[in-house]
């Protein structure tokens, strides 16, 4: 009788490409399962947003030759991916701790960065399909003429992924529901909402001016925007460096959190 | 001696049913505290959540375009806006409040908890009501509160905002247990919540004064009982109505006392509650 040669440790190479993507993919399904519902929702609320600026402001120019129905379409579009992309990451890491399944996560063969990659990137793509729902049905009401494609699906891009990281984060340090409703109210909604989406910044007294400089959102909304109408206040460049940097931040917070195993080893 | 074997009266009387009486006061009592308890346990999320979206949207119209240069009828924009949302937030609350309540008790098979209780179908009807009636005023009242720091809002006619407060609380409660218990899943009122309560309440004066839209839809407006209560609560604050007052508060009446017998009907039919 020959002895078999035991079972060989599967090489997974420098990076588990497999594990990502199934990791991924779980939760790209999960989404779509619920796609009726979880698309319903954010694209009727930016049709009411449409809905009630044209009909208590309507008629004027928000930018030189940018109507007010084009001024806010980019701004709404911002505004359901940021919250989807929010959500879509936050809920199912939160979901896996309360239900304990984090521990199939921990125990798979995925280093820390993978599963930041895998959690990181299902949201960001759920929320670019927020984004894209929202995108088309606006453009049956709004002429939107996309002159830049490329720099608008840049900065939604950046914003899906910025906020599916806070996501992320939020999602590892809540305890339970509460703390990631309470994010959501706090941080993720007046992030959303005064980001210079509904006003030119021209029009905001001083003070305001200076808080919507420093809110992330509002880089995105002016990048989408340009990308969009083919206006923009101010330096695409300047945003684009910030997404860019506080992205890199955030998943340096991110990778830490899991590494360390924050919250979600004993 | 069979004395020991005797059955001996026992001391004192024997159990009785319990008589309720007219009203099982101390089952409706408990009920409502449920309800109302079911909401304050999570209140970041059930009063702060909504006070905060109220000073956003808030926020956002004062500041879009010069609006707090711009004029409703004679009258500053933002205090045009400021009762219209309070009056949004008070209904989606109490509406969410009920429905929620009684789907997630379906779904989770609890709500023979509150059928099996020697409970009139008016009782579980007012239980319920109430809690989103309250849910809906305090939510109502956060808002308002946390609104009057940034917009000094002056109450023109005090009993009037009551009167409208309670019945756009009460109103919205009982769609929501009407919604609730004609819903099967938590899609069915969803769906409801994103295409009828969210648009209705969006859209029926909250943001403009009716006078905007075109002719036709300014006659459909005064077919939309929500609008009533927009422009009554309204009125209140700003002593301006775009409609008659006394048709508003007999169709909010009227609309209510409709509602109350729908749902009564359907506690008392068991309808999609009792196989």
């Amino acid at each position: 009788m020959t002895a078999r040669p035991a079972p060989l440790p599967r090489p997974l190479g420098p990076f588990n490409w497999r594990g990502v993507w199934a990791l991924y993919r779980r939760d790209i399904v999960r989404f779509l399962r619920f796609a009726g519902e979880s698309l319903a929702g954010p694209v009727m609320s930016s049709l009411m947003f449409l809905a009630v600026f044209e009909l208590s402001i309507g008629g004027v120019e928000m930018l030189p030759g940018v109507p007010l129905g084009a001024f806010i379409a980019p701004g709404l579009v911002v505004f359901s991916m940021a919250h989807s992309a929010y959500e879509n990451a936050a809920v199912p890491m939160l979901y896996d701790k309360m239900e304990g399944m984090i521990g199939d996560i921990l125990s798979a063969p995925l280093r820390p960065g993978e599963i930041v990659l895998a959690y990181t990137l299902s949201g960001a793509s759920n929320g670019l399909l927020s984004g894209v729902s929202v995108l088309l049905l606006m453009a049956l009401f709004v002429d939107l003429a996309v002159p830049h494609p490329l720099v608008a699906l840049a900065f939604g891009l950046c914003g899906a992924v910025l906020f599916a990281l806070a996501g992320l984060i939020v999602g590892v340090w809540a305890d339970r529901w509460d703390g990631y409703s309470a994010a959501q109210t706090f941080v993720v909604l007046p992030l959303g909402l005064l980001s210079g989406a509904f006003f030119t910044l021209d029009s905001l007294p001083e003070a305001a001016r200076l808080a919507v400089q420093f809110n992330p959102t509002y880089y995105v909304v002016n990048g989408l925007r340009y990308g969009l109408v083919g206006a923009a206040e101010g330096s695409l460049w300047f945003g684009a460096a910030l997404l860019v940097g506080l992205i890199l931040a955030l998943g340096a917070l991110a990778w830490r959190m899991i590494a360390t195993g924050y919250k979600i080893k004993s | 001696m069979s004395g020991a074997m005797e059955k001996r009266p026992l001391p004192g009387r024997p159990p009785a049913p319990r008589i309720l009486g007219p009203v099982n006061g101390l089952g409706l009592w408990t009920l409502y505290v449920k309800e109302v308890r079911r909401f304050l346990n999570v209140y970041t999320q059930t009063l702060l959540a909504p006070m905060i979206v109220s000073l956003l949207f808030l926020a956002i119209f004062a500041l879009a375009l010069g609006g707090l240069r711009r004029q409703v009828g004679g009258i500053d924009y933002i205090h045009f806006l400021a009762p219209g949302l309070i009056m949004m937030t008070m209904m989606q609350n109490a509406f969410a409040n009920t429905s929620s309540s009684i789907v997630i008790a379906k779904v989770q098979g609890n709500i023979v908890d509150v059928l099996m209780p020697p409970l009139s179908a008016a009782e579980l009807t007012c239980g319920i009501a109430g809690g989103g009636l309250t849910r809906g005023v305090m939510v109502g009242l956060a808002s308002g509160l946390a609104m009057w720091v940034f917009v000094p809002l002056r109450p023109h006619a005090p009993l009037l905002i009551v009167y409208y407060a309670v019945n756009a609380s009460l109103m919205l409660a009982l769609l929501g247990m009407a919604g609730g218990i004609w819903a099967e899943k938590f899609d069915h009122i969803a769906a409801v919540t994103n295409f009828v309560i969210t648009p209705f309440s969006f859209l029926s004066g909250t943001f403009y004064s009716i006078e905007r839209l075109p002719p036709g839809w300014q006659l459909a407006a005064h077919f939309n009982p929500f609008f009533y209560l927009i422009d009554g609560f309204r009125y209140g604050f700003i002593g301006r109505a775009d409609s008659s007052l006394w048709l508003g508060a007999l169709v909010v009446l009227g609309v209510n006392a409709s509602l109350w017998l729908l749902v009564h009907r359907m506690f008392a039919s068991g309808y999609r509650l009792k196989a």
